[in-house]
């Protein structure tokens, strides 16, 4: 991004300088503040970015889906908060059986599987009924039609899920394999937040390697960059476009379990938050680039989870972790400001 | 005859009965039908839940019944029925099938609507084999009544369908009616009509006759009052034109009136989400950006409302509430080009979510505990004064005009609704209106023509932001107090189901649509869990049936089916043009 002073002195270009100096202000204050006064210990902060990095991996995992469906269709799938909520909360009726009958206990890794499973193909169902119904014949629609019609959808089944399921919010049940912390190379690391940094990694990896290198993913690849052209190649458009939902929905299905491991509480307005952060993070790391997606969600992960200590805790800010949600949205609304395409986002000339 | 069903009719068969028994299971399992299931239509006859069951296999069958597109396929009307028929059993069969699993098998566990009495309702407390026979059979039946309807003649069609509109409608309005004629004495007539809130059996014979005979007489294409004011000299049409205006004025001027507190309540409630309707439609059915925190200045409108009026604010001034609300305008305005100033170059979907963010970021304030000794937190600001006299009490003559609470309430809501509305409508065919349009069809070529894009933007945010302040403030004083839980992102999404069912940039169909979607809830108590469900399921269905909206702007159908009328349209990258193929 190149900085320059404008030619003329005009209101928006005044607001925007004046929001620029604001934030380097407030930030630059907060931390000299909290810093001084050296209320956190430094074990402290280490906590703080470990639990970052965990909750930063969920959000990876959930901006995938976003980036994947944007890469291919130009759309912002607002509902996709919703289908990771949808496999998380159908997962948990498995989960409670597995703890009821000790399954969960004596037998970990093979329950956590099936509870990974469920939740995986929930969430894939969701998102291909609901690119069959609501985005399938909207394909050639003005822009904004499709986002109407996932926020819609977004409603209709968080809504729907509260009428199936419930509306109480129901705790996961707790894996004894999974209590207490794991040492890595002298970092104490919960154990429930290792194994979703471990998980994030190779769902990611296998991502990767499926879009990279397999017959599949190059199509996929190939209809991002023009759906008209990779039709002639003999590219089944629909079919590609389908599938990209599917893979959405199964890492969405997956970070909901994970999500479910560090939180524990899963309900059917939580897809909402972590819906619109992890769209966050896919736009911090560049919208439509898969290793942005990472990098964004990390990133989102780690600034939320310290953020507010650090800018806020030396103010004698009550409860700053309040805050939190303050701090993911004003970072949504500065990157788009500022920086639209992202740390990783080649400039799309037009957009 | 060949074959009784080709192979394609089957398979449309087997999907339209599919469909219809998701629907019915979903209806079961999401809990509507057991919300309904005590609201009477028709009093010990049908319930509400019964009829929403019920209308899923006609629904089904009046589709599977259409004659389909391929010409070779041509179909008699009495095998048409047959296919009705037999789409309805699928879906009753499923029913009933799901009926007999459910009451062996708890499944409440998961599914926490399936009830026993849920169950109980839906197989008429029959053993569970008899049961599954009677539902199928039910279902059935409808599915074949759908597409008799479908096969028989259209005035019939009509006859029958405003003749069941009619009893719905009439049980419906139960619970402002009835209150209202035992008010006024007419003890007689509401015993008459309703029973246990619903219809009479006799009533509702008397309504569906009533209905069907409306729909008889009147026949389309035999508009007498249209035909004759559409031949009348232009004069006279304005004269009508004004004569029709001040009648719904008048109207509107003495419904609470004669309608009683409970539906002037619903009036208030339908008047703020049309104020702010009539704000975000400035800013989303004008200037076509998508603002999805229009909560915002609701927000900052009552708390500005409540700092200044309420003595027991933080300022602690209690300013006169006419004094106060130029300022609260004023700062709602600023907050608006504070807001918009920012996000003006970003793309249309980025700006959905960039707004959506800031209404977020507004409740979080509000609620946080930081800004308490400001704000109030969680509490909120109570002992906001209500500038309105508690009553009314006026002799006119022979006339006595008695009014308290909403129904005092009503007259400066509407005042400032009617106000917006005139200014809306003239901004919308001044040189202003003119430039937005452009702006929406097509930014770039807006801009090559001279249009300030970046002014436009702004003004359009600031007025929105200003008519969506003055709902706030008159919300504030509604309540009393101002809570930060009232200003979720739902009211956000509400007000923009209205503008999309009504229409997009349209003011009358911004009417209907805060009648339809705030009024109707209302009458159905019932619902209200439900409510948010519903915007979304409007959302979705707007968008994929009829974008423009049920009372369309002219301009804006045009622009949302232009992909349909021209294939292949060389597009520039605007929001509101159809979509370029990625390049």
């Amino acid at each position: 991004m190149r900085f320059r002073l404008p030619q003329r002195i005009n209101l928006v270009s005044t607001i925007l300088w004046g929001l620029r100096i604001v934030v380097t202000v407030l930030v630059l204050a907060g931390s000299w503040a909290t810093l001084s006064s050296g209320k956190l210990a430094p074990g402290d902060w280490r906590d703080l970015i470990v639990f970052g990095i965990a909750q930063g991996s969920v959000y990876a995992l959930i901006a995938l889906g976003y980036t994947l469906v944007y890469g291919v269709l130009f759309m912002i799938n607002f509902a996709h908060g919703d289908v990771f909520m949808t496999g998380a909360m159908t997962a948990f009726f498995v989960a409670r059986n597995f703890g009821e009958s000790g399954f969960l206990n004596s037998n970990p890794i093979v329950a956590l599987l099936i509870i990974f499973a469920v939740s995986m193909l929930t969430s894939m169902l969701v998102a291909i009924v609901l690119e069959r119904i609501a985005y399938r014949p909207l394909r050639r629609a003005p822009r904004l039609v499709p986002l109407i019609t996932a926020i819609g959808a977004s409603l209709f089944i968080s809504n729907s899920i509260r009428g199936i399921y419930g509306e109480q919010s129901q705790s996961y049940p707790t894996v004894n394999a999974l209590q207490g912390r794991l040492d890595l190379f002298g970092i104490p690391i919960l154990k429930t937040q290792a194994l979703v940094i471990v998980s994030a990694i190779v769902l990611m990896i296998a991502l990767v390697y499926f879009v990279e290198r397999t017959r599949t993913g190059r199509a996929m690849r190939a209809v991002s960059e023009d759906k008209d052209v990779a039709a002639l190649m003999g590219i089944n458009v629909d079919r590609i476009i389908v599938t990209t939902f599917a893979i959405g929905g199964l890492l969405a299905g997956a970070a909901g379990i994970l999500y479910a491991l560090v939180f524990n509480e899963v309900d059917w307005f939580m897809g909402f938050l972590p819906g619109i952060k992890a769209f966050t993070a896919a736009v911090l790391g560049g919208i439509g680039n898969i290793a942005g997606a990472m990098l964004g969600g990390l990133t989102l992960g780690v600034l939320e989870s310290v953020g507010p200590f650090l800018l806020l805790g030396g103010a004698n800010v009550p409860s700053p972790n309040q805050l939190r949600d303050v701090i993911a949205f004003t970072v949504l609304v500065l990157v788009l400001i500022f920086r639209p395409n992202g740390i990783l986002g080649r400039s799309e000339p037009g957009r | 005859m060949a074959e009784l069903i080709s192979g394609r009719q089957l398979r449309r068969l087997a999907t339209i009965g599919a469909v219809a028994a998701v629907v019915v299971l979903y209806l079961c399992t999401v809990g509507l039908v057991e919300a309904f299931k005590d609201r009477n239509v028709v009093t010990g006859v049908i319930t509400l839940g019964a009829v929403m069951l019920l209308a899923v296999p006609l629904i089904a069958g009046y589709r599977a019944a259409l004659p389909s597109r391929d010409p070779s396929a041509q179909t008699g009307a009495a095998q048409r029925v047959v296919l009705g028929l037999l789409v309805g059993l699928i879906a009753g069969a499923v029913l009933g099938v799901f009926v007999l699993i459910a009451s062996t098998v708890d499944l409440r566990g998961v599914l926490v609507r399936i009830s026993p009495p849920l169950l109980e309702f839906i197989s008429f407390g029959l053993p569970s084999g008899l049961a599954l026979l009677v539902i199928t059979g039910l279902g059935g039946l409808m599915g074949a009544l759908g597409a008799a309807l479908l096969v028989s003649p259209a005035r019939i069609r009509n006859a029958v369908t405003s003749a069941l509109i009619a009893v719905l409608f009439m049980s419906m309005i139960e619970p402002l009616l009835r209150p209202r004629l035992e008010q006024l004495d007419y003890t007689a007539i509401s015993d008459f009509l309703y029973k246990a809130h619903g219809l009479t059996e006799v009533a509702s014979i008397l309504c569906f006759v009533v209905g069907a005979g409306a729909a008889l007489l009147w026949q389309p294409g035999n508009d007498f009052v249209r035909r004759t004011v559409e031949a009348a000299p232009f004069q006279t049409r304005r004269r009508i034109r004004g004569w029709a205006i001040a009648l719904l004025v008048v109207a509107v001027l003495i419904l609470p009136q004669v309608s009683g507190t409970f539906l002037a309540q619903v009036a208030v409630l339908v008047g703020l989400y049309l104020l702010l309707a009539l704000g975000l439609n400035i800013v989303v059915g004008y200037a076509g950006l998508l603002d999805l925190g229009y909560v915002a200045f609701f927000a900052v409108g009552a708390y500005l409302t409540a700092l200044l009026t309420s003595p027991d604010s933080s300022l602690g001034i209690g300013l006169p509430f006419f004094v106060a609300l130029p300022i609260v305008m004023l700062g709602a305005g600023m907050t608006g080009l504070l807001i918009g100033a920012p996000v003006l170059r970003l793309r249309g979907d980025y700006l959905a979510i960039v707004t959506l963010g800031f209404g977020e970021i507004a409740r979080v304030l509000f609620e946080s505990d930081a800004l308490r000794p400001w704000l109030g937190g969680v509490q909120g600001i109570l002992g906001i004064p209500s500038p309105l006299p508690v009553r009314i009490d006026l002799e006119l003559g022979a006339t006595h005009i008695f009014a308290t609470g909403p129904q005092v309430l009503y007259y400066p809501i509407f005042a400032f609704c009617a106000l917006a509305a005139l200014f809306a409508y003239r901004l919308s065919n001044s040189r202003i209106g003119r430039a937005w349009n452009a702006m929406r069809e097509d930014e770039s070529v807006a801009e090559a023509t001279g249009v300030s894009t970046v002014n436009y933007k702004l003004l359009a945010f600031a007025l929105g932001a200003t008519t969506g302040c003055l709902s706030g403030a008159l919300f504030a004083v509604q309540l009393g107090s101002v809570f930060p839980g009232s200003f979720d992102v739902f009211v956000s999404i509400t007000v923009l189901a209205v503008i999309i069912l009504g229409g997009m940039g349209s003011i009358p169909g911004v009417i209907l649509g805060a009648i339809v979607l705030i009024g109707l809830p209302e009458l159905l108590r019932e619902f209200v869990e439900y409510r948010i469900l519903v915007y979304g399921a409007v959302l979705v269905a707007m968008m994929l049936l009829r974008p423009e909206g049920l009372i369309p702007n002219r301009g804006r159908q045009r622009e949302l089916h232009q992909a349909e009328s021209e294939e292949e349209v060389e597009t520039l990258d605007g929001d509101l043009v159809p979509q370029r193929s990625p390049s």
